[in-house]
């Protein structure tokens, strides 16, 4: 599986991209990835291409990506040419997020939600990879895709 | 056997301590400045006796290491590709002198380039000094090949490149490590006298000696050579030899494609030094390598002689494919264009900022700013750098070009930019030459006590090393003023009235003196803890019905908070990217923009 996962400095697009490697690792994949995160926090783009169970690379060429992970939504068509299928965070899921946990555990609701939504994952694949308070982020995250 | 999710260089500094290598050097430089951070959290971890800790820049941290490789003990130096040209003195002289103990020179490449000012190829610069290099392909390579390197080293007393590039050292791979270390005792020896007289000649050696210290060499390289085997997979009758991450782009898509009955693909793990190898059973031979023909060379093939691979630029999966398409293998599907990103800007709150729109402020758009290498570089997008070439660059085009308008009778204003750790990395030379000669221009030392660009390593203003252990601060003060600088004033660029009756006594001594003058404005970096958390907070909000729109503080500011609102034709701010810091009030032509 060829994934890009794109957003800003600062939201934790790296610890996203880690987290989804840390639980493909566990169940056995191999996961490649490269990460450009040049100048990120002075309002730069960060860029994760990830192949997962495949490649010897972690680089993935454009239009080719079997998903695009958007966390910010101003560059939609940047994320388009990695591919088609853009998985992007709706205004209600963004809101919820941002209301129920503290801001440096958004990303981690936002993953929850990312492996409800998406079953590519279980989320008991990531239960043992986070500290105490990412998880009841990550675990709101999942219990908000099922209500 | 351990996995591990391990970024490229984690695992080189990984693969370092695991083969004994207990003292590493450098300077940082994107995208080469995790492997110290790396190392020492593992010796920490470990538990390991060791020294891993910055220098001041690469020529000495070079030399350091090198000078600790000569006492038995196995040494590496880290640093990016433009670092080695900095430490290109010792390191061309290291191979005719050889190690003792080992030494690993880990040189990172950028093509792209992604944060460089090049796209040469430390292989080359290998090749140019006899320094055998090994070149990783992927992240588990990258673990493997520096144990190898230790290994090379230690066997044939020759230091050894591992050369790694952006993608390698940047990306990322489940890693299959071994639990052990090595653990042996650390003995430094040196100057056992009863064997000195045979050993000074290759420690001092005189020009006759470097004659026969240079034929040793050669004959250690042709040793090495004849080890150099290729590895090659698939069955074409197309040979494509490449080396380094490029390697793996080209056989994914080998696979990708279906070509692997049309092309050989052969890896070169050592692109240096290589034998010649019987190539007659092949139709064609090709090299694509990153980012300069060194294979090519070595082994005459067609490559970027012929026009097949660019000669500028990365060689991403992208381009590698249309470089399959030239070789006539494939027929590549459309080319997708790709929109612009939003350029990087200083960091919200960031002293430079206040203290460059100072500046600029003083001396207006007429007067040069020659800049260096740091975030201030980004000062170019409001107006404050004219000039970037290198590490410590600034301070000796101030005295340059401030020389040539004297030479030429005009009275142009010159200043100098340049950061604390550039300061000390290499813009200290030229403020001599220029208290020497007596040049009147400015230099602004912007001190944020952290070489904040490359992801905030420690810098000599520290109290405490990486290991917790006592150093002593070096004050920039007295280093300027050692020099015999004698207008030296110290600022907090916050204290924005104090800074332009600075810079207004600067420019008036520049003209009534004929020497240099230093400013240091100091402002701890925002992007850090301790930075952030010590920072002033001044709440601010925009008066709308005062806002003209004229962007003012937007096109000659250029704080990312601030932006334009088209639908009120006013500005606005982002909060959750403001950090209150207040500086924009003092920008706002009509101000609008107030303290609450």
């Amino acid at each position: 599986m060829k994934l890009v996962i794109l957003g800003k400095g600062g939201q934790g697009v790296i610890f996203f991209s880690r987290m989804i490697a840390q639980a493909a690792i566990k169940r056995g994949l191999s996961v490649r990835s490269t990460e450009i995160k040049g100048m990120a926090k002075k309002g730069g783009t960060v860029e994760i291409q990830m192949k997962i169970g495949e490649g010897m690379s972690g680089l993935v060429r454009r239009g080719t990506a079997d998903m695009v992970i958007l966390l910010s939504n101003d560059i939609f068509d940047y994320a388009k040419t990695f591919g088609e299928n853009i998985f992007s965070f709706n205004e209600n899921e963004v809101k919820t997020a941002l209301s129920s946990v503290p801001m440096r555990y958004v990303n981690t609701f936002l993953l929850g939600v990312f492996v409800k939504k998406t079953g590519l994952f279980e989320c008991d694949d990531f239960m043992d990879l986070f500290d105490e308070e990412n998880k009841k982020s990550f675990i709101k995250g999942c219990k908000y895709v099922q209500s | 056997m351990l996995t591990l999710y391990l970024s490229g260089n984690e695992a080189i500094a990984h693969g370092l301590v695991q083969a004994g290598v207990r003292f590493i050097t450098g300077y940082p430089g994107t995208p080469s400045s995790e492997i110290i951070p790396a190392a020492q959290k593992l010796v920490k971890e470990k538990n390991i006796k060791a020294f891993i800790d910055w220098a001041i820049n690469e020529k000495v941290a070079f030399e350091i290491a090198y000078s600790v490789s000569l006492t038995g003990i196995k040494t590496a130096v880290t640093m990016k590709q433009v670092g080695l040209n900095v430490a290109m003195d010792p390191f061309m002289n290291s191979a005719y002198v050889g190690t003792d103990g080992a030494m690993v020179v880990v040189s990172v490449d950028d093509p792209g380039p992604h944060s460089s000012q090049t796209e040469q190829d430390s292989r080359f610069f290998a090749m140019t000094g006899k320094v055998p290099v090994l070149d990783p392909s992927t992240v588990q390579e990258a673990y493997e090949f520096a144990k190898k390197a230790v290994q090379l080293s230690k066997r044939y007393s020759i230091p050894v490149m591992l050369r790694s590039s952006t993608r390698i050292s940047h990306g990322r791979g489940d890693v299959k490590v071994e639990e052990d270390f090595i653990l042996e005792p650390i003995n430094a020896t040196f100057k056992i006298l009863k064997d000195w007289d045979k050993k000074l000649p290759r420690y001092a050696a005189t020009p006759r000696q470097r004659l026969m210290l240079h034929g040793l060499l050669n004959e250690k390289i042709a040793e090495i050579e004849k080890l150099n085997e290729l590895r090659t997979f698939f069955s074409g009758d197309i040979l494509i030899l490449s080396s380094g991450a490029v390697f793996s782009y080209l056989y994914e898509l080998i696979e990708e494609h279906g070509l692997e009955d049309k092309v050989t693909l052969a890896k070169v793990d050592m692109p240096y030094p290589m034998k010649k190898f019987d190539f007659s059973g092949y139709k064609r031979v090709i090299t694509i390598e990153e980012s300069m023909p060194v294979i090519e060379l070595q082994l005459c093939t067609e490559g970027r002689r012929n026009g097949i691979v660019p000669k500028q630029g990365e060689l991403t999966p992208d381009v590698c494919e249309e470089i399959l398409e030239r070789i006539g293998l494939i027929k590549k599907g459309k080319t997708i264009s790709v929109p612009p990103l939003k350029r990087p800007s200083l960091c919200p709150g960031c002293g430079h900022r206040i203290a460059l729109y100072a500046l600029k402020k003083v001396f207006g758009k007429k007067a040069v700013y020659s800049g260096d290498i740091g975030c201030y570089t980004l000062a170019l997008n409001f107006g404050v750098t004219d000039t970037v070439l290198c590490m410590g660059a600034s301070v000796s085009f101030g005295l340059g070009i401030k020389k040539a308008f004297e030479l030429s009778g005009k009275n142009q204003d010159v200043v100098a930019i340049i950061g604390d750790s550039t300061f000390f990395h290499t813009g200290i030379p030229p403020l001599i030459d220029a208290v020497h000669y007596r040049v009147p221009f400015l230099t602004v030392i912007l001190d944020n006590k952290t070489v904040a660009m490359t992801g905030n390593q420690k810098t000599l203003s520290d109290h405490v090393s990486s290991f917790g252990e006592p150093v002593t601060p070096i004050v920039i003060e007295n280093v300027v003023q050692g020099i015999g600088v004698k207008f030296i004033q110290a600022v907090d660029p916050y204290d924005f009235n104090s800074s332009i009756k600075i810079l207004k006594e600067a420019k008036k001594f520049l003209k009534e003196n004929k020497e240099p003058a230093v400013i240091i404005f100091r402002h701890l970096c925002v992007n850090t803890k301790e930075g952030l958390d010590a920072n002033p907070i001044y709440n601010v909000k925009i008066l709308k019905e005062v806002c003209k729109g004229c962007k003012v503080c937007i096109t000659e500011f250029e704080c990312p908070a601030i932006f334009f609102n088209e639908e009120e034709g006013k500005v606005d701010f982002d909060k959750t990217l403001c950090i209150s810091c207040g500086c924009c009030v003092h920008v706002c032509p009509t101000k609008a923009i107030v303290l609450i």
